[in-house]
């Protein structure tokens, strides 16, 4: 039963995957420009039409899009994802240097976002019409509308300009270190980009899950019958946390997205600024591979999700069992 | 025994209950009778001390003697806990839907007086079978039950607490015909076999007659006429009650 549930997800996230190369191979070809630029090198004003064609064929790109989408994706699943047009690497090579990076952006970035908005979220949502209710509302208005580009521009304004606290860019300290305590040190204000732009509103979604259980039918039953207040809280809290769970899963596409303004914004060498700088010179591989990369970590986040999901929410549990 | 006497609530300047006054002997089964808006489950509420925090009372309600009313929040916490039990009219939302069903029972019941979980699990597998319930209910989640299950299993637990007073706020309104019979035998049983004083909302006459010893006839907030079944039923005094009746019978 459950390897049957598995095997549906599964199904399901190479599906997912498949759409994803698919249109982005298609809205790639579609952008205007040469697709073969990236091969040129510097020479694009003197080569002759000819060479250019020769290029052309010799990479596949004479051919109809389609067919080239055929190629790249029946090599994709043997796991080449051809070469990097600008540097002239294997694209898997390059994209498992950077993935790491991002993968601990977002990764911490996650973590200290769950702290955080759940320590908030659940005391606002306890204290209806207290202090922090009511500003944890307002935050998370103010917060929404911060665009994470100025928000990172002031931080660094502030905390790498003004107070030199924190460098403004790069992953580690050019004059040695490179230790645990250097990457924290320069992972610091864009992990704080991306926690304030997200924290107010994760907060404020646990905080009105709490609100709307603490106003249940079966809180209400519980409380006319004495039951302890402690073990009402314990079932409101488990409630809550049903949808919450979901809401974080389903937003984990957005930490990626989000991650290309920051990694480009603080220099931080991951995927994201991988793909700006591939988007900027149009090396096609590298661009497919990196769209490719970032589809599969979004698909098995959010079967990781899914796994949890089920573990909290005996609705589905039993559902699982029963497919 | 649950004597109330002159109570009047107001919310925002509006009266909800006016002077309302009736009794609820020991042992017996009393039916508050009445429209949708008659007052009765705010009458309810003000029992066990759950109305809107902005609410005026006035007048008194005594439970042996305990004027409810003048008494501090934590002590009404302690009424609810040892001395009431509450059945409501939603059973299928009465329990936390995360939870299994014999966490709930035990926190509903064996929690309350202090009993260790092998203690709850021994008296309630008991009072289950009495409920025609079987055992592996424990294990479920509310949604795998039935609403006569999940009314049944609040039954158990009002079975497991014997409280002073056991209140049934419309406990059949959500259940089908053949459930809504096997549940008002439920309770007769338990005021006959345990003496459970019983205080059952309804606006349905065929079950207050059926059950209920006394009856009270609500309306608009007000206590139009109370009295034995038999006296309300055979001969109303009343116009609303015999408005009620006559739509009814």
């Amino acid at each position: 039963m459950i390897a049957k549930w598995i095997g549906k997800r599964v199904i399901m996230g190479t599906i997912v995957l498949i759409v994803v190369s698919f249109l982005s191979f298609f809205i790639l070809h579609a952008a205007p420009g040469d697709p073969a630029a990236a091969y040129y090198g510097g020479n694009l004003q003197t080569l002759t039409t000819a060479e250019k064609e020769r290029i052309a064929q010799a990479f596949g790109l004479d051919k109809p899009v389609l067919a080239q989408y055929a190629i790249w994706l029946r090599e994709a699943i043997t796991g080449n994802l051809g070469y990097s047009a600008k540097e002239g690497r294997a694209v898997s090579t390059i994209l498992l240097e950077k993935l790491p990076n991002t993968l601990q952006l977002v990764g911490i970035t996650l973590m200290i976002l769950a702290i955080i908005s759940t320590w908030f979220g659940l005391l606002a949502g306890m204290k209806e019409g207290s202090l922090l209710d009511r500003g944890l509302s307002i935050f998370s208005i103010a917060s929404s509308a911060v665009p994470s580009f100025w928000l990172g521009i002031l931080l660094m304004m502030i905390f790498s300009v003004q107070l030199g606290w924190f460098p403004s860019s790069g992953m580690s300290d050019v004059r040695g270190g490179g230790g645990i305590a250097d990457r924290l040190h320069h992972i610091f204000l864009p992990v704080a980009v991306l926690v304030l732009s997200h924290v107010g509103i994760f907060a404020r979604f646990l905080q009105d899950c709490v609100k709307s259980e603490s106003k249940s039918y079966y809180v209400q039953v519980a409380r006319a019958n004495g039951v302890a207040e402690q073990e009402i809280r314990k079932n409101i809290l488990r409630n809550a946390f049903i949808p919450y769970v979901n809401y974080v899963g389903v937003t984990i596409p957005s930490f990626f997205g989000g991650s290309i303004v920051v990694e480009s914004l603080f220099g931080w060498s991951g995927l994201g600024q991988l793909l700006v700088k591939s988007v900027m010179v149009k090396d096609f591989p590298l661009l497919m591979g990196g769209v490719l990369i970032i589809g599969v970590v979004v698909v098995v986040s959010l079967f990781i999700i899914d796994v949890l999901m089920v573990v909290i929410n005996p609705k589905l549990r039993r559902g699982v069992l029963r497919c | 025994m649950l004597s109330i006497d002159g109570l009047s609530v107001s919310l925002n300047g509006r009266q909800l209950i006016n002077n309302v006054t009736f009794t609820v002997p020991k042992g017996r089964i009393t039916s508050i009778i009445g429209e949708s808006g008659s007052g009765k489950s705010m009458t309810v509420s003000a029992i066990l001390g759950l109305l809107p925090v902005h609410a005026q009372t006035s007048g008194a309600i005594s439970l042996n003697d305990k004027n409810l009313v003048e008494m501090s929040p934590k002590d009404k916490v302690e009424l609810r806990k040892m001395h009431f039990f509450t059945v409501f009219q939603d059973a299928a939302n009465s329990f936390s839907p995360s939870t299994k069903m014999k966490h709930q029972l035990f926190i509903f019941t064996g929690h309350k007086q202090g009993h260790s979980k092998m203690e709850f699990y021994q008296k309630m597998r008991v009072i289950l079978q009495d409920l025609d319930l079987t055992d592996d209910i424990m294990e479920r989640y509310p949604f795998e039950l039935s609403g006569g299950m999940l009314q049944r299993c609040m039954l158990a637990c009002a079975l497991y607490t014997e409280p002073t007073l056991l209140i049934a706020d419309e406990p059949t309104s959500a259940l089908d015909m053949l459930i809504q019979k096997d549940f008002i035998d439920l309770l007769k049983k338990l005021n006959d076999e345990k003496g459970t004083t019983i205080l059952l909302i309804t606006h349905d006459l065929d079950i207050a007659a059926s059950v209920a010893h006394a009856v009270v006839v609500m309306k608009k907030g007000e206590v139009v006429e109370t009295g034995q079944v038999s006296d309300v039923f055979d001969k109303p005094q009343h116009p609303y009650t015999k408005l009620l009746l006559e739509n009814h019978f």
